[in-house]
């Protein structure tokens, strides 16, 4: 239906129809009727109050967060430090006990099921395990 | 009284920078229809124009601290500037709204495009009226940089070098984007001629 004859449409004729149009998109009757509403001044002094309400409350809001850190930061300091000095001193404790065997002995690797690992410092295989629980065997139906 | 009288733009942002509340609400009234004017370029709904005349004074009186002494432009340049940078960040808003795609002209209007294009722009009050309606529809097909451009450019008469002021982007940017501009515009109008 469009464009049947824009062939014979130049830039030129296409560029002072396009001036016309952006001319004609103003609209003054608006733009007065907006500018004499009334109450307008009131309604802008609302907005500016209400803009520097917003501005010093986050002005507030990083004041507030700087005084916690600052009481916070002591704080958080001595409780990893307390954290370090534990964890220093069970890894103390871990040593391994009078029976040649580490804490990690006690804790098997799969979830669900409990079983003992020797894995002490003297390295006891399974095959000597397995005999020494032979030899007890043999000596308790003796 | 003679306007000699009257203080200037200048004593005014001093006063209100020195706190007091009337010198500003002077400021407004002396500049609300220049800012109204500039937004009626971009929009037509009231809503859409009170927003902008809101937000470019609200911007201004917060800004006024640092135009004071500091700008070497008039108030007028610095509030036009705040104005036109709230109407683009408005058309820019708006083309984001899904309410904002446009169906397609029909042909009554597709015919008046026409008339108006073998008339050379001459037009009557009422045939401007109906323009207005179709130039808004045709000319929010444009990117917001775009309907920026040509409307500081064609209706508001400002220069390359005052746009770049206003807008802040370089002059060579001005004239490429009002070269894109105007071939985007020439697109939309042949689609309907």
């Amino acid at each position: 239906m469009f464009g049947r004859r824009n062939r014979q449409i130049t830039d030129e004729q296409l560029d002072r129809l396009g001036r016309a149009l952006v001319l004609s998109a103003t609209n003054d009757e608006a733009a007065a009727s907006a500018a004499d509403k009334p109450f307008l001044y009131a309604r802008v002094r609302a907005r500016i109050s209400a803009e520097q309400a917003r501005a010093h409350d986050t002005d507030e809001g990083w004041l507030a967060l700087l005084a916690i850190s600052r009481r916070a930061v002591p704080a958080l300091s001595a409780v990893a430090a307390l954290a370090l000095a534990l964890m220093l001193w069970l890894a103390s404790g871990s040593a391994p006990t009078a029976n040649g065997f580490g804490d990690e002995a006690y804790y098997g690797s799969e979830a669900g099921v409990e079983r003992t690992v020797l894995a002490s410092t003297d390295n006891l295989s399974r095959d000597e395990v397995l005999s020494i629980v032979v030899e007890r065997d043999e000596q308790g139906r003796r | 009284m003679s306007a000699s009288a009257e203080p200037t733009d200048d004593a005014l942002v001093a006063a209100t920078c020195a706190g007091d509340e009337s010198a500003f609400e002077q400021l407004f009234e002396r500049h609300r229809r220049r800012v109204a004017r500039i937004a009626s370029r971009f929009f037509s709904r009231p809503e859409q124009l009170e927003e902008i005349i809101q937000e470019s004074f609200t911007k201004a009186y917060l800004a006024l601290p640092t135009f004071a002494g500091a700008h070497a432009a008039s108030f007028v340049a610095w509030l036009t500037q705040i104005a036109v940078n709230a109407c683009y960040d408005e058309l820019r808003r708006a083309q984001r709204r899904p309410e904002q795609q446009l169906g397609d002209l029909n042909s009554a209007e597709a015919q008046e495009l026409t008339a108006h294009l073998h008339s050379g722009g001459a037009h009557d009050v009422e045939s401007a009226l109906i323009s207005r309606d179709l130039a808004g529809k045709l000319l929010a097909r444009l990117s917001a940089e775009d309907r920026l451009v040509l409307t500081l450019l064609d209706a508001e008469g400002l220069s390359v070098a005052e746009i770049a002021q206003v807008t802040g982007w370089s002059s060579a940017k001005v004239k490429v984007r009002a070269h894109r501009a105007r071939a985007h515009l020439r697109r939309v109008l042949r689609k309907y001629l």
